[in-house]
């Protein structure tokens, strides 16, 4: 019953704070649309060119079908070095034999995940016009109405080939930039009602008479996380959808999430962790709450500066590439890119969502023992 | 009710308690008055289990404070000075909180907004209130788990007489269901006007512990006070001073030391007779006017 009237007080306070509703759910919204928008002809795909390395284990006349008609398309350059390839594709030994079974692609370069899926379907009309003419020429007595349906079929590149990103960098678009950076600057805003609050209850010895009424500061602190974490659940859900349906309005690419929800939501609490064990540090830790906002804000500037929200981490110099690994915001940023990008599971983010939560735990229990130590104090 | 045996309270150098002993029995409303940085507030904190004593020992309803806190603290309740509730929130809202964090029970939930009458502006946002109404809801917060003993810090402080009328009228009230009162204030006037009893807290020693009717009683001395305008020469005639610019004198030397006065031209202002109230004598007590 405490922690539930604990939550709702939290949520009621946070609600009626039409500033910080603000920082939280029209900002990083407005940064969204300004920025998809804004960098769409700098992730442009047109005249867009490939280079690939085959590997042909079958050597059957499919597999030959395939790279003649590879040699003849005009997008993609075939090379005989794999080092200099973005895409190298293996066709697998007895592929004739089993015309079900998939080519196999590994993304070597760095490219965004639109120009893998450009590559996919140049690549899908290639691989699908030799296996038709295998296929027909097993028909006994080739029916044209039949190749003609065939022919007309959709079939999803995905079925076809088996695309392996290895340790490919893939490149954003615009959207798939935009999106996870302003969601993650969005979701360390949360300093600011925080800190409001906090401050306003320590300096109104509103938590000195909590803690008189037997309700511990370990207590006061989770259940003052709890509201926060589900704004920024639904912050995230609200930014995705701002992604999906209001950035193609505005002529910019449509948010495409293309990994595992499970990996998505495991991710977006472990950056909530995050924001809040920090923005709980500051807002105990500050004498005013003015001063926490200035803290907060000049904090996570500084980390979404360096953990590549104001500059995608794809276009740093190598060494800054490196050094947005000190910003949590940064570990959160690469989460959903593979996410979005490599479709990547709950596995494969699992590594930043335990960084994520080590690190907003770590600071909700120094933010606990300051607090503590101010109750104790009387300031 | 209360027992403080030889309390002491270090912040640093200074000494915010120093073997510090009281006791406040069942049923009483009882002053503490003090200069700002006197002791009270960590005294209260003490009482609270919201800071820790370097020493002593303190027995509430018998038990030991520092064994028994958690059981303390559901009989027992703080009202700060400080407006400790949520001004964005209503009546109601903050009342549903304060209530659901201590289990309270619908009782004693109507009894504290009957009690401190919020039932015309529950719906109404804190910030809405005028001064009296939010120390109403303050005091109503305090009451939500039926304490045994109420520690009010200064709750009267920035309100227009009537409201402090009708908070001293209620605070009067609590005596009859035999809940402890422990009260510190700034007004003197409301010691006298509440308090059974009252103790004189300076640098964190108690000075006096005394009924409040005896000590006014006492207090009608033949003590003379006479007020002046500050002058230099005061200092060469050995007067006895409550401050720079008011001498403390008896009756029977009022003769000469008004001779003395008329000599040296020294400006008279005003000159009262006897120390007929606790402000006064507190001032005695503590030599100064800072309260």
């Amino acid at each position: 019953m405490m922690f539930k009237a604990m939550i709702l007080k939290e949520l009621l306070l946070v609600l009626r704070d039409k500033h910080a509703l603000a920082a939280l759910f029209v900002m990083p919204a407005v940064f969204i649309l300004i920025m998809s928008v804004a960098m769409k002809n700098s992730f442009s795909n047109d005249n867009i060119e490939f280079t690939l390395h085959i590997q042909d284990a079958d050597k059957s006349s499919v597999s030959k079908k395939i790279l003649s008609n590879i040699e003849k398309n005009k997008k993609i350059h075939l090379i005989n070095q794999q080092k200099n390839a973005q895409f190298i594709m293996t066709i697998p030994k007895d592929y004739e034999k089993n015309l079900t079974s998939k080519v196999i692609i590994d993304v070597r370069g760095s490219l965004k995940s639109n120009q893998i899926n450009i590559f996919k379907g140049i690549l899908l009309e290639d691989i699908l016009s030799a296996k038709l003419n295998k296929m027909a020429q097993n028909f006994k007595e080739p029916a044209p109405e039949a190749a003609k349906v065939l022919s007309s079929l959709k079939v999803s590149a995905d079925n076809v080939c088996q695309v392996h990103y290895n340790s490919s960098k893939n490149i954003p678009n615009s959207t798939q930039q935009s999106v996870p950076a302003w969601i993650v600057f969005g979701m360390f805003f949360i300093i600011i009602p925080m800190s409001t609050i906090y401050v306003n209850e320590r300096k109104q010895n509103t938590l000195a008479r909590l803690s008189s009424m037997n309700v511990s500061i370990f207590s006061m602190a989770i259940a003052k996380s709890i509201p926060y974490l589900i704004i920024n659940q639904l912050q995230v859900i609200i930014m995705l959808g701002v992604g999906h349906y209001i950035v193609p309005l505005l002529n910019a690419p449509a948010l495409e999430i293309n990994g595992s929800l499970i990996a998505l939501g495991a991710l977006s609490l472990g950056l909530s962790v995050a924001a809040i064990g920090i923005s709980s540090l500051i807002a105990v830790s500050a004498h005013s709450s003015e001063q926490a906002t200035t803290i907060g804000g000049i904090l996570n500037i500084l980390l979404g500066a360096i953990g590549g929200v104001m500059v995608p981490k794809f276009i740093m110099p190598p060494i800054m590439q490196e050094l947005t690994q000190i910003s949590p915001m940064a570990w959160g940023i690469d989460g959903f890119l593979d996410i979005f990008l490599k479709s990547a599971n709950l596995g494969a983010v699992i590594g930043n969502v335990i960084m994520l939560m080590l690190f907003g735990i770590v600071f909700l229990i120094l933010s606990v023992l300051v607090l503590q130590n101010r109750i104790k104090k009387g300031i | 009710m209360i027992k403080i045996s030889h309390l002491t309270k270090t912040y640093g150098d200074k000494k915010a308690l120093d073997n510090f002993s009281l006791e406040i029995k069942k049923g009483q409303i009882f002053g503490l008055l003090g200069v700002n940085g006197a002791g009270k507030t960590t005294l209260l904190s003490i009482l609270n289990g919201l800071i820790l004593q370097d020493s002593g020992e303190i027995k509430i309803d018998h038990l030991d404070l520092k064994y028994h806190l958690k059981e303390i603290k559901e009989f027992s309740s703080i009202i700060p000075q400080n407006l400790a509730f949520y001004e964005e929130l209503s009546v109601k809202e903050n009342l549903d909180f304060f209530a659901k964090v201590q289990n309270a029970t619908k009782e004693y939930y109507s009894n504290a907004i009957e009690i401190n009458a919020l039932e015309n502006i529950l719906n109404q946002k804190a910030f809405t209130l005028s001064g009296g109404q939010k120390r109403r809801l303050n005091i109503a917060i305090g009451l939500l788990n039926n304490p045994k003993i109420i520690y009010f810090d200064e709750p009267t402080v920035g309100i227009d007489p009537k409201s402090r009328n009708e908070i001293l009228e209620s605070i009067k009230t609590y005596k009859d269901f035999g809940v402890t009162v422990v009260y510190t204030s700034h007004y003197m006037s409301e010691i006298e006007k509440i308090c059974d009893e009252v103790a004189i807290i300076d640098n964190g020693k108690l000075i006096e512990q005394t009924k409040t009717e005896s000590l006014l009683t006492n207090i009608e001395s033949n003590n003379v006070m006479i007020e002046v305008i500050y002058s230099d020469k005061l200092k060469k005639f050995g007067f006895s001073f409550v401050n720079k610019t008011t001498i403390k004198t008896t009756e029977a030397e009022l003769c000469d030391v008004l001779k003395i006065c008329k000599k040296h031209n020294i400006i008279l202002k005003q000159i009262n007779y006897g120390s007929t109230n606790l402000e006064k004598y507190f001032l005695e007590k503590t030599g100064t006017y800072d309260v």
